[in-house]
Parts: structure tokens; C-alpha cells; sequence
């Protein structure tokens, strides 16, 4: 059986050959004046077809868009969300990488498309079907500062709506698959259930499209019973950062995916594609009737571009042996 | 009358532009490293000129000769190789440091800056090292088995310079360790890898956390075996201050009260409001007061602005509630 793979989240904006168009070059262009938001736009939109070209020749089979527009993984969805106004600088988890903290100054409400006309273009560019990747809500919230709610399960209701909203519009142009990360998830404890819930049911449910729920950096252990009740399709699990997540495995809900993080997004030393397709092997060991994706531990940009580059062959190098010795 | 409310900085400050123009002069091989470091003396010159102007009473070098703050060290250790550029936000990116061999120091990487910038002030320079736990954090690593392994070897290396430091006259050593706040089930490492660091040091031992989550590691980071822990409180809106009132700070405090992720030059009535609400919690001999972090990211201008309106909100609240220097 093959092994898809797949990415998540962004992946480096910087060109590893000299001399090509840099997005950085760009905007430090234009904070000095001399250059114009056309050519960013214009930075942004080649960037992209680039990242999508190198997930192309590399073999990726569910390319991402890498998200060159953002700042964060936050802000570029919760600015275009009413209720949302963005504050200082915090550092993002354990990254050594920054965002600007969210803060809930009202009502959370979805208001317009978000990601719909940047989806389009990069499938427009793409041969393969290209996943749109969302912040999921729950991180989300605990990633922002709420001033408005008293009650964190309203909250989370109203946030959950408000992305299901986006996700919706995403499927009505088109989507067929949207990736929803979700690292604070892997932080929560058992109590935090009913909020995950409120949180992921609406944007699971009903769906038509496949759905990801990505939990890089740590296992889910805490919730997962919760984890399992919600309508996903594939599950990501970080093996790598935590390998606790291994334990999930055997307790997998029936016949769904599970996205195997074995490539290191967070070390640039790389991966030994036989001992990635013999961890794959072990999981299939464990589980019959799940089916299986390959993917890094979490987003790439945490890598240089040079290294980013080397570990998407390397992964597809490995699920390539993965699915040759699954027969 | 008690004493206390010592002005200081965190450490960077902001690199003039021809430093800048220099440097990335000098990475294209237009002009020398002598000539670049001929650029960077003058420019530190100036920077303990403008401290004294300002009235600071414990000054920095101001680490223009420095890039990123693992970095620079990195670059100047056996066992490191140094990445292509990562991005940290937005268009901001740094070379990460990549561990591919045994993490050895072997030369000095700061004494002989550190003795030119004391030569020029009879005020105390602070020499301002970045820690074992964070060097670590910050690296990719791609020769040790463990974290730890890593860790402890940086602290010998950071050690040595610590020490070559102190005999060199360095009466405060500070040795940052910004990483210890997002990772609270590694506190017990951090510890013990600055405590390593630091070991036998008479030197005034103070390290700087910024940018996390405090809930999770306060009062537990009071364990950090230095004299002072520097904390951001403007970031925050001092909200910091109200762990201290269930758990007491019991060391000495660099106190954050300037913004430096801000334009915006703050008042001198609210840095006093901030010093203030300090005040209620901890004594003036316990508090340093500084910006919330390195000032390399504001302009010189909105830096030496900045620092104006902390000496000046400082001399205020000393002179109101009779504390002296």
C-alpha cells in the first residue's frame, strides 16, 4: 500500500539558488522605500510557485502552499477574524521563533474568506491537490489573549464557529484537503477536554473534505479519548519530538489515517531514509486497518531553506522504501 | 536612607547605520575585518560616551561587534558549524548554530572588548555572556546524543570565559539565558548548566529571561544559582508582579521598564508608575532598573530617548521616597 506524503504547516521563503527572487530582499526593499506592495505581491506569488515546484519534483503527493504571506502562524488568520486585534511580540512554544500575540477584544466572528483566493492560486499552480493549513482553533485561543469572554468555552465555541466558516468556504472552491495545527493539544491535560471539543467539533464536523489534525512538538495522551469522538481523517503525530506518541497507535479509532512525523523538523541532521522506512514498518505492525502518511514532525521553516530541501527528498525517499517493503 | 533603583541596560545596543552598512560590507568582502573593526571601536566608544551622557550607573558594551546572540559564540567555538539563515518572524532570520563535533572554547570571545570598553568609564561595564541551556535551545544538533550532553558542554566552554572575565576586573558577569522560560520540565537542566557556568564566580552573577510563559516556571526559576534575574515587566504590564505578591522574589531584580519592541518612547510618569507598583513588592535594594531586553532592535535615537526618560523617572522616584544610589 503507498504512503502518501505530505507537509505541514510553512516552509522557508528563502531561495537556495543565488541570485533568485528573495522575498526577503523584497520587503527590506520596500521598509526603505524602494520597492512597492505590487512587487511583494508579486515576491509572494513566485515564492510560492517555487515552494509548490520543489514539493512537486521532489514527489510530495499533498503539497502546501508554505504560507509565504504570513508573519506567523497566528496573526494572519485572527487579524481577518472580527473580535481579534493583534499586540506584541511572544515567543511561539519551545521555537526560538516569535508571533504577535492575538488579544479577544470582542465578539470572534467570521466576517469574509480568508485563505480562498491564495488556495486558488496555489492550486492553480499545482498539479496535485494542495492542502489548505489552518491555525486550529483551540491553539489558537490559547495562543491569544482574551479581554472579552468571561467563559473560555464560549470562546472556544465562537472560535471553532468562525473557522469551520473558512473551512466551509475553502471546500466550496475547491479544497479537498485542510490541515489544522494544533500544538497546544499536545500541552493539554485531561481536563481541557470539553474545551478541545468545543473547539473541534465544528470544524470537523459535516465535513466533505479530508481533515488533518496536526499536533507537532507533543502527544496528545492527555486527551486523546477526546481526540478520538472528533471527525477527522488523519491524525499527525510528532514521533520524533515526542515519542510518546507512539503509545496512540494501537488506540487509533477504526480505519482512520495516521500521519507519522519521522523527519525532524526541528534538527537539520538528516534522516537515514531505511530506518524512517523501518519506524513506518512498526507502525503498521501495530495497526492493520489504519492507513498511513509520511510527513515532517512539524513545519519546515524552522530549518534553513538548503536543509528544508533535503529533508522533503529524503522524505519522500523514505516512503517511497516504506511503501515498496509494505508490499 | 536605603539604597537601591541602579540604572542599567540588558545589554545590545542599537548598531549605527554605517556599522550596519560595515558589516554587511565586510560580508561581501568589500572591506576588511580591520577596517570593520576599527568602525566597531569608534562606535563603542561612543556608546559608553552616550551611557555617561545619559547617567546610567552600570554600563555594556553595547555589542556592536556582535550578530545574533547565539551566533557570535557559536562562530568562535570548536564543534560548531553555522546554518543558512532561519527566519524567528516576519523578515526577521538568523544563522542558527549547528553542534557537529565536541563543543570546545578555545580563545576569548568577549575579554578583550569587555577591557576596552571598561578603559573608556570608571563606571562598572557589565561582561554579558549568553548561556549553556539557551545555546543549547537555539542550536540544531547533530553531534550529541542528549540535550544535556550539549548543555554541559557549553557550560564548561562558557565557564572558562566567565572566569577569564572576572580576571580580567569584571565585577558583573551576566549570562542570558532567554530559553529557560518556555521549556519548565527542563528548569532542573537550566540550573544546573548556569550553575555550572557560574561556578566559584565572586563576580555579581545576573541572567536575563524574556518573552514566556511565567506562570509555568516562577517561583521554581528562582532556583537559577545567580545574584539576579533580569525580567521583562513592561512587555507585560507588570502583570509579573502579582506572582510575586503568593511567592515572594528573592533575589536581586534587573526590572524591565522600557518596551523595546516599541517606537513609541514612553513617559516618564508611567516608567515611575511602574517602578512604583515594584515597589510594593520588592525592596529598592533589590531592584536594577533597565529596558525590558536588548536595545538593538529600536534606532539610536529612540534608544538613547528611551534610556533618558528612565534615568530621569528613576532620579524622580528616588528623590520622592528618599532612596539614594
Amino acid at each position: 500500500m503507498k504512503i502518501e506524503t505530505t507537509l505541514s504547516g510553512s516552509y522557508p521563503k528563502l531561495p537556495t539558488e543565488p541570485g533568485a527572487l528573495n522575498v526577503r530582499v523584497v520587503r527590506n526593499r520596500m521598509d526603505q522605500g524602494k520597492a512597492t506592495e505590487r512587487d511583494l505581491s508579486e515576491a509572494i506569488v513566485e515564492t510560492t510557485r517555487r515552494v509548490l515546484a520543489l514539493q512537486d519534483s521532489a514527489g510530495i503527493d499533498i503539497p502546501v502552499d508554505g504560507q509565504v504571506a504570513w508573519d506567523d502562524e497566528q496573526t494572519y488568520v485572527a487579524r481577518a477574524l472580527q473580535g481579534f486585534e493583534i499586540a506584541g511580540l511572544i515567543r511561539y512554544l519551545d521555537t526560538n521563533t516569535y508571533y504577535r500575540q492575538p488579544e479577544i477584544v470582542g465578539p470572534i466572528a467570521w466576517t469574509k474568506p480568508i485563505l480562498v483566493e491564495e488556495w486558488k492560486r496555489a492550486q492553480g499552480m499545482a498539479r496535485r491537490p494542495v492542502k489548505a493549513v489552518l491555525p486550529g482553533p483551540y491553539s489558537l485561543y490559547r495562543f491569544s489573549k482574551d479581554r472579552h469572554y468571561k467563559d473560555p468555552a464560549e470562546a472556544l465555541r465562537d472560535l471553532g464557529a468562525a473557522i469551520a466558516r473558512e473551512v466551509k468556504s475553502l471546500e466550496d472552491a475547491g479544497a479537498t484537503w485542510i490541515h489544522f495545527e494544533e500544538p497546544w493539544v499536545g500541552r493539554a491535560r485531561a481536563e481541557d477536554a470539553a474545551l478541545i471539543q468545543a473547539a473541534l467539533s465544528p470544524v470537523f464536523a459535516g465535513r466533505t473534505a479530508k481533515t488533518v489534525l496536526h499536533v507537532p512538538f507533543r502527544a496528545p495522551t492527555a486527551v486523546f479519548p477526546a481526540l478520538c469522538e472528533l471527525g477527522w481523517s488523519v491524525l499527525g503525530l510528532d514521533l520524533v519530538g515526542a515519542p510518546e506518541a507512539w503509545e496512540l497507535i494501537p488506540r487509533m479509532p477504526h480505519g482512520r489515517t495516521v500521519a507519522l512525523g519521522l523527519i525532524d523538523a526541528r534538527n537539520t541532521k538528516l534522516e537515514d531514509a531505511a530506518k524512517v522506512a523501518q519506524a513506518v514498518a512498526r507502525a503498521r505492525s501495530k495497526r492493520s486497518d489504519l492507513t498511513w502518511q509520511l510527513c515532517p514532525t512539524a513545519s519546515l521553516e524552522y530549518l534553513p531553506a538548503d536543509k528544508a530541501a533535503l529533508k522533503v527528498s529524503r522524505l519522500v525517499e523514505a516512503a517511497r522504501l516504506a511503501s515498496r517493503n509494505g508490499g | 536612607m536605603p539604597r537601591g533603583l541602579w540604572t542599567t541596560t540588558v545589554g545590545s545596543f542599537p548598531k549605527p547605520p554605517h556599522i550596519e552598512r560595515a558589516r554587511n560590507q565586510h560580508a561581501r568582502g568589500e572591506i576588511s575585518a580591520e577596517k570593520l573593526f576599527e568602525l566597531e571601536r569608534e562606535a563603542t566608544i561612543q556608546v559608553i560616551r552616550d551611557q555617561e551622557e545619559i547617567g546610567l550607573e552600570i554600563l555594556v558594551d553595547g555589542e556592536l561587534y556582535r550578530g545574533d546572540m547565539t551566533t557570535f559564540f557559536a562562530e568562535r567555538m570548536e564543534g560548531f558549524a553555522i546554518s543558512n539563515p532561519v527566519r524567528s518572524y516576519g523578515n526577521r532570520y538568523y544563522r542558527k548554530p549547528i553542534a557537529v563535533g565536541p563543543i570546545r572554547r578555545k580563545s576569548a570571545w568577549t575579554v578583550d572588548w569587555w577591557k576596552f570598553a571598561q578603559s573608556l568609564t570608571t563606571k562598572p561595564v557589565k561582561g554579558m555572556l549568553t548561556g549553556p541551556y539557551t545555546m543549547m535551545d537555539w542550536s540544531f544538533n547533530e553531534h550529541y546524543p542528549s540535550r544535556e550532553a550539549l548543555a554541559m558542554d557549553l557550560a564548561e566552554a562558557i565557564r572558562e570565559e566567565a572566569l577569564a572575565l572576572e580576571a580580567a576586573g569584571a565585577k558583573y558577569i551576566q549570562v542570558d539565558e532567554p530559553a529557560v522560560s518556555v521549556r519548565p520540565e527542563e528548569l532542573k537542566l537550566a540550573v544546573r548548566a548556569l550553575g555550572r557556568a557560574v561556578e566559584g564566580l565572586k563576580a555579581k552573577t545576573i541572567t536575563h529571561i524574556c518573552y514566556g510563559d511565567f506562570d509555568v516556571i516562577y517561583p521554581a526559576m528562582l532556583d537559577l544559582p545567580v545574584d539576579m534575574i533580569d525580567l521583562e515587566m513592561a512587555n507585560s504590564r507588570y502583570d509579573l508582579l502579582e506572582r510575586f505578591r503568593a511567592n515572594p522574589f528573592t533575589k536581586e531584580i534587573g526590572y524591565g521598564v522600557l518596551d523595546v519592541h516599541s517606537h513609541r518612547v514612553e513617559t516618564k510618569e508611567e516608567v515611575k508608575r511602574g517602578i512604583l507598583r515594584g515597589l510594593e513588592f520588592l525592596k529598592p535594594e533589590q531592584m536594577y532598573i533597565d529596558p525590558d531586553c536588548g536595545l538593538k532592535t529600536r534606532t539610536v535615537e529612540e534608544a538613547k530617548e528611551k534610556l533618558r526618560v528612565m534615568v530621569a523617572a528613576v532620579r524622580e522616584v528616588r528623590q520622592e521616597q528618599g532612596i539614594t544610589a
